[in-house]
């Protein structure tokens, strides 16, 4: 990530299919011109030696091949080649102390180590000199080698002496054209880094215990040798001294390159190390002078004289293809390059100082400096094509077509449809074949739904328990050709009670064809068929409802036309419920009474709700305008407190079951919690038993869930008696007193309060509230004692139900002494108060939110993705309700 | 340019030379798989070199080398069954995770918006900073797995996916090394081979505990004295979630040595325990042995940003720049916090800057759209979100500039269109929370109530973090008469941003008609 490039100042390719690396690039005055202008030698893996002198190329003059001094092919691999004074020349020519001062290529091979001098005659000719490769004197190694270093070993001046690495570690030792002596590295694996510090006169290395090692030259020198050293281990016994290190320092990685710089202040002197993720500088004791973390892998670097005071400038090369350029840790320019180098020198020409010279593995050779030509990254163009307005244009407005097309359907559809009505009854067996020994009789309902839906059909919500259907196929409708839908399914008892109420609740969704979600509904009444068939009349029972009429008696089986008609029987007409009980209705031969009898008391009221609608209904049709029917009392209040103690009990029951639960539950966690601590502890502890505790409240708290859970079925069953009976204490008091349809709504409410049966909220605390209510209101003794304003205070379950029994006695009590149940005496509405509020309010609030956008900048994609296909469903279902 | 100065063909030399050495250079320059070949072969005539043996171990774990440093991903049980919490409620500015707890200089949700944490998003994302740790267990199940987290753009960061399977990919016959018939105490006696054993199994099998023995082994060897066995140790303990054990380790290897690496894992294991003041402290004691290191820095920022503390997030961010000013993610973060305080200007830079620098990519030019449209250089805008499209790499970040599309749309006063990009934004992301509640009031302006109210709905379930819903929601039933609903939306709008005045207005009127009432 850079702004710039490198400037290209030269550059040429190589070869192509040529390999080069670290060792394969030097720099230096190497035909020793004495102008102190360096040359490039590069050296590769397929044994071409090449020196460059590289100059400005001028526009327009093409590819300087000037620039080339020398092309030499080799026999061998070139691994490294370093420029020194690498031959002493007093030796054999007589003392000219200025010919050992002339630098001389070093060239290294796997095997061997040559040492040539180049030099160069000047041609006649304008194209230029002639250059000459001269082998002065060479090594054949005996080992593989892999890389060198040089220098003035043991403080020896004017010529350096050369080291030569090998693969399995062993340090060749040449002074100038003679071998002085071989050492093995100790632990050695894999060669490392190396290099020689002339400061402290050592050689470092980085081995592959990852860690820097020191060797001091007079150390190795006395060290045992590398030749004798197999023939002494066999005879088991040494001359020379162990190899020890001077000092090391776990880097903890591996490193790319050890360099000295030879120039750097005197005041530090400090050695480089570039590892494979840090950059380190130690001083020569081998303390961590700053160290680097890179965020990138390095490829190679160079340390070299900063202008500035005590620090050291750095040239780092990495596998992005950059060049950056740090003052200590100080990232100080960046700058791209077109291939990452491998290698990376600074060399000195006659037009320009300083240049930077990099390699790359391919044989790219670059002298550049650092400028302000923009990076090579351009974006590319978005595939822009010549945009045609008019047909742009025309797309667009086809495409708002379809849009407000699909959108005005969305917005028509209404927001709630009801299913027109349903029901064709076909009475037959249904899936449970039979219960207490009869038959479970089953319905078919059919609904018929106004539009038509795409999506599968499914009707969702069914009253009253124990009463459930099933849906006989799953519908898919794709066409529009049908205009009616029918739904059907069949309607049975799943359960071993009767049901309070035979009035059918069925809510259907579906999708519409733009995708809404939408759910219409419908009620429907159930025959009475449903829940009994007809059996034989009993005599006796328990208990007795006796209805009143002010018309002759007619026969049972005019009322009941569906039952045989029996002639001796006619006046008594029996029922077997599914769900268990037996029922008689029985009709007065000579009074105008009908009377029904049962075993239970809450059964009654079904088959005395059918007999005073068809009463009604049969005299209606007859033509009789008025009459009624009459209960003449008294209320049989004893058995519906009976049931009412019953639901009662049921309640207390389910929350003593609940305290229990949550005590084993605490419980059963503790002992977990200490199971844990203990397997968890590091010294392993005897259990004490904790495993058997635990299994124990497990199976406790199961076997109290069980007892719960068939608790729970029961009181929904109590519930269902408790609202049967309810209803036919509704019915009885209306028919006592007469009571018209709107006081009846009243009674309804108020005993019949639509909820489930709920842990928090039961039926004995809202009827109570409401009876209480009721009774302080409008059945008040005297107008006066009328209370202003609701009780508000928090319904809770009550402690046993004697108040309640009161309280419904003495509203049967004052509705028998003639009150009259109405809500317009209570003037204490607080509804102005209300609307007068809402519109104060409605006056705040048009500030509306917006949502600023999301620069969420660099968010990744990969997490996996969930969708919420409901989400949306959901709102809709509530809107169209 | 290759002339040779006589002219003559070149014959093709093939020279000979040691596969070894040729292995060892390849290794260099970081073609691994090369030397990787090359080592197999010289294993094959000769299985006992243990230098070859070394070398491809060194090369297969190079390959899948992810920073330990920036591997961190926490996973639902760790959040929830965290055993290492010293107080269930800590002290404000003391956790990471009570964000709401800013010491001054958090920017307000008003202005920039809020992840499901409770932070303000951050302009780099990074494993393990933006998602936070959900509050209750059911909050974590209902995250929508959306938070556009993890996998930065730099290249030595990285998220952990790789798991066993590195090693199927990159050896295709079998293991290179059979780890359950390796002899732990004989390789953890010889230095020069186990550091790198180590990594291998550590890095290439993600063999935990099979590195913890070898580890172990190796540390008693060395006596105790080479830190960087400690270090090892350290990590396995880390990955292990043995975070104590681990902070002893660590704390152990810093008396033999300091080490930039050090200080990164310990400071990793403190903001895992959650002290993030521990952490800091320790950033600043590494800046002290190590002056003005980036990685440091950068930790100190990040720290700072996510305990809301912007301001100072924002100068440590800075003195990044000053010793790296190619530091993308400081870079990313100082330009999306000039844009939430109102600076497009400048934000603009900075993101030109990454854009020269040549980081291309969809975020960056959504996030330029952003800033010109905000900068008023309209002419850009459409075009940066023209080529953002064209880079989308997955549909959340097509969600993203849809959105911000039907932005500009709503500000150039373009409903239609604004609506047509926020039913698009939803198209590719069904989460798209604030689509919803924008689409919310869009409809409402055309008097769908119903649908807006749905939208509102939708939009406050799936990111109840966000107030802009509740508050929506609760001025509507306001007007609707429905005081409950609008109070209770109003509370939920003041949890998600107690400050706002407009949610503190309505439940102060509607108090009082309570109270009347």
């Amino acid at each position: 990530m850079s702004l710039f490039k490198a400037r290209d100042w030269w550059s040429a390719v190589l070869a192509e299919g040529e390999e080069f690396d670290q060792g394969c690039l030097c720099v230096g005055d190497v035909d020793n011109t004495g102008s102190g202008y360096d040359k490039v030698v590069v050296g590769s893996y397929m044994g071409m030696l090449r020196v460059f002198a590289p100059h400005a190329s001028h526009p327009g003059e093409g590819p300087a091949a000037g620039a080339q001094l020398l092309e030499v092919q080799m026999q061998d691999p070139i691994i490294q080649v370093e420029v020194g004074k690498f031959f002493d020349f007093s030796k054999c020519c007589s003392g000219s102390s200025r010919c050992s001062e002339l630098l001389h290529l070093a060239v290294l091979h796997p095997r061997k180590l040559s040492v040539y001098a180049m030099s160069g005659v000047a041609g006649n000719v304008e194209h230029g000199d002639q250059y000459q490769l001269r082998l002065v004197y060479e090594h054949n190694l005996q080992r593989t080698a892999c890389n060198m270093t040089f220098g003035p070993f043991g403080g020896v001046t004017g010529h350096h002496f050369i080291c030569v690495q090998s693969m399995d570690g062993v340090l060749t030792f040449f002074e100038q054209d003679s071998y002085a002596f071989g050492r093995f590295l100790p632990a050695f694996l894999l060669p490392g880094p190396l290099c020689y510090c002339a400061r402290t006169d050592a050689f470092i290395t980085v081995s592959s215990t990852r860690q820097v090692e020191c060797y001091r030259y007079e150390t190795l020198a006395v060290a045992m040798d590398a030749d004798t050293r197999q023939d002494l281990e066999q005879r088991g016994k040494s001359s020379g001294k162990r190899l020890t290190a001077d000092w090391t320092l776990v880097l903890g990685e591996q490193a790319l390159d050890i360099c000295v710089p030879s120039t750097s202040p005197s005041a530090t002197s400090s050695i480089f190390v570039l590892g494979e993720r840090n950059l380190f500088c130690l001083l020569d004791n081998g303390q961590i002078r700053f160290m680097k973390k890179l965020e990138y892998s390095p490829s190679c670097f160079l340390p070299y004289a900063s202008v500035a005071e005590g620090v050291t400038n750095l040239l780092l090369g990495n596998h992005n293809n950059m060049l950056l350029v740090y003052q200590d840790t100080t990232l100080k320019w960046a700058a791209q390059l077109n291939s990452t180098p491998v290698a990376v020198r600074v060399a000195n020409f006659p037009e320009l100082k300083g240049l930077v010279v990099t390699l790359s593995a391919k044989g790219h050779l670059l002298c550049s400096y650092m400028g302000t030509d923009p990076s090579f990254f351009t974006a590319p163009k978005v595939d822009a094509r010549e945009v045609n307005y008019e047909e742009v244009d025309a797309e667009m407005k086809a495409l708002q077509k379809v849009i407000r097309r699909a959108t005005k359907n969305q917005g028509r559809a209404p927001a709630m449809d009801r299913m027109s009505s349903c029901q064709s009854f076909s009475p037959q067996q249904a899936l449970i074949p039979e219960m207490n020994g009869i038959a479970v009789p089953s319905v078919t309902v059919k609904c018929q739904m106004p539009i038509v839906p795409l999506c599968p059909v499914l009707p969702t919500d069914f009253h009253p328990v124990p009463l459930t259907c099933v849906v006989f196929p799953v519908l898919f409708v794709s066409t529009g050709s049908v205009s009616q839908l029918t739904v059907a399914f069949s309607v049975f008892l799943n359960g071993h009670y009767t049901p309070a109420d035979l009035t059918g609740h069925i809510a259907v969704t579906y999708s519409s064809p733009t995708g809404v979600p939408r759910v219409i509904q419908c009620k429907f009444a159930l025959p009475l068929l449903l829940v009994c068939c007809p059996s034989q009349a009993s005599k006796n029972a328990k208990y007795k409802i006796t209805v009143d009429t002010n018309q002759p008696p007619v026969s049972l089986s005019e009322v009941f036309p569906g039952t045989r008609s029996n002639a001796s029987q006619s006046h008594a007409l029996g029922f077997q419920l599914v769900a268990g009980a037996r029922l008689t209705a029985l009709a007065s031969r000579s009074s105008q009474r009908y009377r029904i009898q049962s075993e239970t008391f809450e059964d009654i009221w079904l088959v005395a709700k059918e007999l005073v609608q068809r009463l009604n209904q049969h005299f209606t049709k007859l033509g009789v305008k008025d009459f009624h029917s009459s209960f003449s009392g008294p209320i049989p209040l004893p058995e519906y407190f009976d049931i009412m103690d019953h639901h009662f009990e049921l309640r207390l029951t389910a929350g003593r079951y609940e305290d229990l639960l949550s005590e084993r539950a605490v419980q059963f966690r503790a002992v977990q919690r200490r199971l844990l601590t203990r397997f968890k502890d590091k010294t392993p502890a005897p259990l004490h038993n904790l495993d058997t505790l635990m299994e124990g409240t497990y199976r406790q708290v199961m076997a109290l869930a069980d007892t719960a859970e068939a608790n729970r079925a029961a009181l929904v069953e109590a519930f269902s008696r408790l609202r049967s009976s309810t209803h036919l204490l509704i019915l009885l008091l209306s028919l006592w007193q007469g009571l018209g349809t709107e006081q009846t709504a009243i009674l309804d409410a108020t005993l019949l309060p639509v909820l489930q049966d709920t842990p928090q909220l039961g039926w004995e605390e809202s009827v109570d509230a409401a009876v209480s209510h009721l009774l302080r209101t409008c059945l008040s003794r005297s107008p006066k004692d009328q209370a202003i304003a609701l009780s508000t205070t928090q319904l809770s379950m009550p402690k046993d139900t004697s108040r309640l029994k009161k309280h419904i006695a003495l509203l049967c009590d004052r509705i028998g002494k003639g009150g009259r149940l109405s809500l317009s005496s209570e003037a204490n509405t607080p509804t102005p108060v209300m609307m007068q509020g809402q519109k104060r309010v409605c006056l705040h609030g048009s500030v509306w939110a917006n949502r600023t956008e999301t620069p969420t900048t660099y968010f990744c994609p990969g997490c996996p993705r969930h969708t919420h296909p409901s989400s949306l469903s959901s709102q809709d279902h509530q809107s169209s309700l | 340019m290759r002339i040779g100065p006589s002219g003559k063909e070149r014959s093709s030399v093939t020279l000979t030379m040691d596969p070894l050495f040729l292995a060892w250079s390849y290794f260099r320059r970081r073609k691994f798989q090369k030397c990787s070949n090359i080592c197999t072969k010289v294993l094959e005539d000769n299985p006992y070199d243990q230098a070859a043996w070394s070398l491809k171990t060194r090369a297969l774990t190079e390959m899948v080398y992810i920073d330990e440093v920036d591997v961190d991903q926490e996973g639902i049980a760790e959040m929830m069954l965290d055993d290492s919490s010293i107080a269930q409620v800590a002290r404000p500015g003391t956790s990471l995770r009570l964000p709401g707890t800013a010491q001054g200089g958090g920017p307000s949700p008003a202005v920039r918006p809020m992840t499901q944490s409770g932070r303000p998003i951050t302009g780099f994302v990074r494993p393990s900073t933006q998602s936070g740790r959900p509050s209750t267990m059911e909050q974590a199940i209902k995250t929508p797995r959306t938070a556009n987290t993890t996998r930065p753009v730099t290249n030595s960061s990285g998220r952990f996916v790789r798991l066993g399977t590195a090693s199927m990919l990159t050896n295709p016959d079998g293991p290179f090394i059979n780890l359950s018939r390796l002899n732990l105490t004989k390789y953890a006696q010889k230095p020069n081979l186990s550091k790198t054993l180590f990594e291998y199994i550590f890095h290439h099998e993600n063999d935990v505990k099979t590195a913890l023995d070898l580890a172990a082994l190796a540390t008693e060897h060395a006596q105790f004295k080479d830190w960087w066995w400690k270090v090892q140790l350290g990590k396995c303990y880390y990955r292990l979630g043995l975070h104590r054990e681990a902070e002893k380790q660590f704390r152990s290897a810093l008396n033999h040595q300091e080490f930039v690496d050090t200080y990164l894992y310990l400071a990793k294991v403190y903001r895992r325990l959650d002290q993030p003041i521990t952490a800091l402290n320790l950033f600043k004691q590494g800046l002290d042995h190590f002056p003005r290191e980036v990685t440091l820095l950068t930790g100190i920022a990040r720290i700072h940003e996510e305990m809301n503390n912007i301001t100072s997030a924002t100068e440590y961010y800075k003195d990044v720049l000053k010793q790296d000013n190619t530091h993308v993610e400081a870079i990313a973060c100082i330009g999306s916090n000039h844009f939430y305080t109102d600076q497009p200007e400048i934000a603009l830079r900075f993101f030109r800057r990454l854009l020269q620098m040549g980081v291309y990519n969809c975020q960056l030019y959504n996030n330029l759209g952003l800033c010109c449209f905000y900068a008023q250089q309209y002419d850009m805008t459409l075009s940066s979100f023209e080529r953002a499209l064209a880079l989308i790499s997955s549909d959340e970040e097509q969600a993203d500039v849809w959105y911000n599309l039907g932005h500009v749309a709503v500000g150039i006063g373009d409903l239609t269109l604004a609506y047509q990009c926020f039913k698009l934004a939803l198209v590719f992301n069904n989460d798209h929370a604030e689509a919803y509640n924008n689409l919310a009031v869009l409809e409402l302006r055309k008097g769908h109530i119903e649908q807006a109210k749905a939208f509102l709905q939708t939009a406050a379930s799936l990111a109840p973090h966000m107030y802009e819903p509740h508050f929506n929601f609760a001025v509507l039933a306001d007007k609707l008469g429905d005081l409950q609903s609008s109070y209770m939306a109003a509370q939920k709008s003041e949890d998600a941003f107690p400050e706002h005045v407009d949610t503190q207005q309505i439940l102060k009127n509607l108090r009082q008609h309570f109270a009347v009432l």
